[in-house]
């Protein structure tokens, strides 16, 4: 899950990197409080999850008599189709230099990466194609608990020393906060030291229990209940449903939808254990989609029981077809009952998708 | 047989659970199918001298191999706990653990496996439904009857979409040699590259199916590393940016990792990439 700039902030404030003194507010009067605690120019930031928000014009730069209408203007300012909930509104640092640092995993050494660039404030991506010499990188140990200072060495050559305990601490944040990315563009350098900028922390969802988050705010409505039912959901903009048992098998099932020039509404694992209440569930979560004509089942397992889901699909009782494909035992009694009640079974995953198309686009 | 074969023993951390107590019940029958030793002790802290299955259950991995001549595990701890059983195994001394629940933290996994490669110990997964040489040995929980015995081996991050292609194999009588689920997390213990090393010096695969999915390159790695005849097939074309297709690893980030580069840097090495599931068997039968 992605948190926001200001919350990633203080998760990093409490690791000890310096961060510029700011306020969160809810609405545009709020600020009128705060506005003593800021000498004359300040930062108001659209609290959004979406890249590329300053030149989207997300970030004002003002003097702070105008803080409160920059403010108001950024409430009501969509950035590609968000509005933002909150806005942080920081003190003006004055900057010396920018730097990039973040934190990954990286999935061929399995272990934390640290990618520090001397040029920060613009998109890494652009900095790997414009200036790569000024790219460092540097994987280690997961078992250490800190950055080896040969390695902090490395990363910075000739950046000042002081950035070294900034990186050790955002590497004990990253830790701590169970983060596939934390990132920190620009780590900036000032005549009152060194401070995060901007903050970027994206947790694993795996871990979000026990990081005490409850709800995973990056998924819709639906998708949370899909969630909470135990299956893997993705909202997707076709007409063709799309069940499956695995997350690979359907996507693949997506793919061979888009082959034959479908399109897929969604993407929906069940997960192990298809049974006749889970696939009950799932039909019905699929055929609540506003745009959903038809829905293709395509379950594969060597211990799923066909008569069981063909009752789930059944007790689902849905305006729309259903066309299964179901491997696994009973597959006989399965494909009796779904005939019975003017649902289809066929043989490969093939012909489901190419039955469902025809009658998608019909 | 690259994992292990007939005469493997084998025990099952997580034993007493529902998922540990089903798996043992279908891996001893496969065994018993195939004059294999199958699980022959289980591990639940806590639920040491209960039986599963007729199976005797040990506090720990060290008493399990005290009593027990085994040097594998298969694991289905759940995902809060998992990492920590990975590491017991390790220190006890087990050459490969088959790590099948999914959700565990990728910090502890990251962990895990750095620790478990200190003690010398193989892992497969986290995330993945285990190994399959048909005939001699099923670490974990694919379905055998789809498979039968042959010189093709696979690799996949997926599990149900594996069961697919052996299906298709087995259907177009091409038999398999060893059947791979490296697990559809990010950070997993044998990647296609390690998976690769082992067919190469397996002198019964001739040839390998590699099944990929989005997210990451570990696809591409594998097979630059490798000289055997590869078949490859990528999941995900269909795919949107930055949403997580089900799997924890399978997701386009920042631009990278979708399937279309992907599928034209593999077509880019001369490796064929299959377009859909039911084009591979046809793809497997040029190389051989």
């Amino acid at each position: 899950m992605k948190l926001l700039e200001f919350e990633a902030k203080e998760i990093f404030q409490k690791y000890g990197i310096p961060i510029p003194d700011g306020v969160v507010i809810r609405n545009p009067d709020e600020l009128r409080g705060h506005l003593n605690e800021f000498s004359d120019e300040v930062v108001v930031k659209s609290q959004v999850d979406v890249g590329g928000r300053g030149k989207a014009g997300g970030i004002i730069v003002t003097q702070k008599e105008d803080a409160v209408e920059a403010a108001k203007h950024l409430f009501s300012f969509p950035i590609k189709g968000l509005i933002p909930k909150a806005i942080l509104v920081e003190e003006k640092l004055p900057i010396e230099h920018e730097y990039y640092v973040s934190i990954t995993i990286d999935r061929t050494t399995r272990q934390p990466m640290i990618l520090f660039a001397e040029t920060g404030g613009v998109d890494i991506e652009e900095t790997a194609r414009t200036r790569p010499e000024a790219l460092r990188r540097a994987g280690f140990s997961p078992l250490l608990s800190e950055v080896p200072g040969f390695l902090m060495r490395r990363i910075l050559g000739t950046a000042p020393k002081e950035l070294g305990p900034v990186i050790n601490n955002l590497y004990k944040a990253f830790c701590a906060s169970d983060a596939l990315l934390a990132e920190i563009n620009p780590l900036v350098t000032t005549s009152r030291g060194v401070f995060a900028a901007d903050a970027k922390l994206i947790i694993d969802d795996n871990a979000l229990i026990r990081q005490g988050i409850t709800a995973n705010r990056d998924l819709t409505p639906r998708e949370r209940e899909a969630e909470e039912n135990g299956f893997s959901y993705v909202e997707l903009d076709g007409s063709i449903g799309v069940i499956g048992n695995g997350a690979g098998l359907t996507m693949s099932t997506l793919d061979l939808i888009e082959h034959y020039e479908g399109k897929a509404a969604n993407f929906l694992d069940v997960g192990g254990g298809a049974g006749r209440e889970r696939v009950m569930k799932a039909v019905r979560l699929v055929a609540g989609m506003p745009d959903v004509k038809v829905i293709v089942v395509n379950l594969l397992g060597g211990i799923t029981r066909c008569d069981e889901v063909a009752k789930g699909i059944i007790d689902a009782g849905i305006d729309q077809h259903v066309i299964t494909r179901l491997a696994g035992t009973n597959e006989d009694e399965g494909k009796a009952l779904l005939a019975k009640n003017g649902y289809q079974m066929l043989e490969t995953m093939e012909d489901v998708v190419k039955q469902a198309v025809k009658e998608a686009a019909a | 047989m690259i994992y292990g074969d007939h005469t493997t023993g084998i025990i099952v951390q997580g034993a007493t659970g529902n998922q540990g107590a089903f798996h043992i019940n279908l891996m001893n029958q496969y065994a018993q199918e195939t004059g294999g030793r199958g699980v022959v002790a289980g591990v639940t802290p806590g639920k040491g001298g209960q039986k599963v299955h007729g199976i005797p259950v040990y506090n720990s991995v060290r008493e399990a191999m005290a009593e027990h001549d085994a040097t594998t595990s298969v694991l289905f701890v759940p995902g809060f706990a998992a990492g920590d059983s990975i590491m017991e195994a390790a220190s006890a001394g087990l050459e490969l653990v088959t790590a099948i629940t999914e959700g565990i933290p990728v910090h502890d996994t990251m962990r895990a496996l750095a620790f478990a490669r200190m003690e010398g110990c193989t892992v497969i997964g986290p995330n993945c439904p285990g190994t399959l040489s048909p005939g001699e040995l099923k670490l974990g929980i694919m379905p055998p009857h789809l498979a039968m015995p042959g010189n093709v081996g696979i690799i996949s991050r997926s599990g149900t979409l594996t069961y697919e292609v052996i299906n298709e194999l087995t259907r177009a009588g091409i038999g398999q040699s060893t059947v791979v689920g490296i697990g559809g997390d990010p950070v997993i213990g044998q990647t296609f590259t390690e998976v690769l090393e082992r067919f190469e010096s397996d002198p019964q695969t001739k040839a390998v199916v590699l099944i990929g999915e989005v997210g990451g390159n570990l696809e591409e790695e594998g097979a630059t590393s490798t000289n055997l005849p590869l078949v490859t097939y990528i999941a995900g074309i269909s795919a949107p940016p930055e949403k997580r297709m089900g799997h924890a690893g399978a997701i386009i980030e920042g631009g990278e990792g979708d399937a279309v580069s992907k599928i034209a840097r593999l077509r880019k090495l001369g490796i064929p990439v299959a377009e859909k599931p039911s084009d591979i068997p046809a793809l497997v039968r040029e190389l051989l």
